[in-house]
């Protein structure tokens, strides 16, 4: 059985660019300021199943981010629809999702609220996390004495064993040590194959893109360029960076 | 006629949006609402103690500048003057704290809207809420104090949850709209914070409104403003002895002030939800 998880529909989203903070806030009043109009997507269409794995290829600035963060929920599209079935994780930006002055058992409790579990949930979920970040006696400290590397474990753990429906990870993989990196790509490995979880992927590194997805899709300045399976995908994106070059 | 009726229905839109995020949420706004407090008075080593000395500190300066230096202050209706004074200030130390704290919270809190998924309006609450936990402490410390000084409470005191409940709903709706829009810029953040000290020396909060009794005009643009209501609503239970409904007309331009404001935060809230993600990130 597959069922669709994430569709979007003639997508677009536009971001304005006002050339001051100034104007931006005049902005919010007076409908005549000016401002420039940035195409992060493009009237983008495509569909998702159950159990996928998806990589997003394209250069910075190709819309890659935006499209996870429209899926994760943080951002909104400015015209088309998205529909999004299941519990969305997000590895965006590992280190700054925390509250920096709770402690890392707090942002577990902060993180599993707002994703929708209960105490109890989290609380069986808790020593599990705790261990799989090796955080140790870090754990009870404020998450602002941590250093970077310290709270992409912490932001990994939690979100990949809070049960995720639909894990999403941007470049989360390049941070920590290698035996960190390698657990990681363990743990995901894992997820995919047992849990029948979707993953959306983005990474500038091919071979671990295909190691884990099956699907890839390229994007060019907010459309979708290339849309097929990853090792094609990845052929695609480096002729086409290739040309670029 | 579609047209308007799309403009009241994105109103509406955005209400029943603030009412199912607060439902939904409770136990989460309670608890960071908790976090919140203990965020701002823990890291400093007097901690707690801020939150009584500020206070202190503030009614200190105000007494000796008014009753001592300007040889102002005498007794009203029978209280001393800094009785009459701690009472009407103590509302204020909320309000000025939610003027400005609410100006900054989408701001503080910006992690909660660019890297989760999360019921945005209900930051303004759970930040409000965070600083009406010192609020009540502190108003049972004035209880006290008025008990200590030979004033004990009077049956006008029942009358005070009304005002606190009021003071914290007003302020709840313009920290939605003031915290949405200073999200969008700075400059908003900056002017509101330089507009705070003239709403607290235009309020009547160090003198009394009744003094200016003679000049009609002054008078009623007096009792316009919200925080005056809301000063004076404190001053009704601890010394005046007057009850909120022997004053209908200040109630009801309180409530014409609150519908205001309720509706600038919904008309911001329908306009800057989906853009403050992506300013703030």
């Amino acid at each position: 059985m597959s069922d669709v998880v994430i569709k979007f529909q003639d997508v677009s989203k536009v971001y304005k660019l006002y050339s001051s903070t100034r104007k931006r806030l005049l902005g919010v009043f007076i409908k005549k300021i000016k401002y420039k109009k940035k195409n992060a997507v493009d009237n983008m269409s495509f569909e998702i199943q159950r159990g996928d794995s998806v990589a997003l290829f394209g250069k910075n600035g190709a819309g890659k981010s935006t499209v996870l963060k429209m899926i994760t929920g943080v951002a909104f599209p400015t015209s088309g629809e998205i529909t999004v079935n299941g519990r969305v994780s997000a590895l965006l930006e590992l280190t700054s999702g925390f509250d920096q002055e709770m402690t890392g058992r707090e942002n577990i409790y902060l993180k599993g609220h707002i994703l929708g579990l209960k105490d109890n949930e989290i609380k069986s979920l808790e020593n599990t996390i705790v261990e799989f970040s090796e955080l140790n006696d870090y754990i009870d400290q404020p998450v602002r004495t941590y250093s970077s590397g310290m709270k992409a474990r912490l932001g990994f753990a939690i979100n990949v064993n809070i049960k995720p429906e639909i894990l999403i990870v941007d470049e989360a993989l390049s941070v920590g040590d290698a035996a960190f990196r390698t657990k990681c790509q363990k743990k995901i490995n894992e997820l995919i194959h047992s849990e029948n979880i979707t993953l959306l992927f983005v990474t500038h590194q091919m071979a671990v893109a295909e190691e884990f997805c099956k699907r890839g899709i390229v994007m060019k300045d907010g459309k979708i360029e290339f849309d097929g399976p990853v090792h094609e995908a990845s052929e695609f994106y480096k002729k086409m960076y290739a040309i670029k070059k | 006629m579609n047209k308007i009726s799309a403009f009241f229905k994105s109103y509406a839109d955005s209400f029943t949006t603030n009412m199912r995020e607060h439902f939904e949420n409770i136990p989460q706004v309670f608890k960071l609402s908790v976090a919140d407090l203990k965020k701002t008075y823990t890291g400093a080593a007097l901690g707690w103690a801020w939150a009584v000395i500020k206070p202190i500190v503030n009614i200190f300066v105000y007494w000796f500048a008014i009753a001592i230096g300007l040889r102002q202050g005498g007794d009203v209706n029978g209280y001393p003057y800094i009785l009459w004074l701690i009472c009407g200030i103590i509302p204020w130390f909320y309000m000025s704290e939610a003027i400005t704290g609410g100006t900054d919270c989408i701001r503080k809190y910006s992690y909660l809207v660019t890297k989760m998924k999360y019921p945005v309006t209900t930051i303004p609450t759970f930040t409000n809420l965070s600083k009406l936990f010192v609020h009540l402490l502190i108003t049972i410390a004035v209880v006290l104090i008025f008990w200590i000084a030979g004033y004990p409470p009077t049956i006008y005191l029942l009358q005070l949850p009304l005002y606190t409940i009021l003071m914290f709903l007003f302020f709840n709706a313009w920290a939605l709209f003031a915290g949405l829009v200073s999200a969008m810029s700075k400059d908003f953040s900056n002017l509101v914070k330089s507009f705070n000290v003239a709403v607290f020396w235009l309020s009547g909060i160090l003198w009394n409104i009744e003094n200016v009794k003679d000049s009609p005009v002054v008078y009623s643009l007096m009792m316009l403003n919200p925080v005056t209501f809301i000063c004076y609503g404190y001053r009704n239970c601890f010394v005046n002895g007057t009850w909120f409904f022997e004053q209908p007309m200040r109630l009801c331009y309180f409530l014409g002030w609150y519908l205001f404001m309720g509706l600038l935060s919904l008309w911001a809230h329908k306009k800057l939800r989906k853009e403050i993600p992506d300013v703030l990130m």
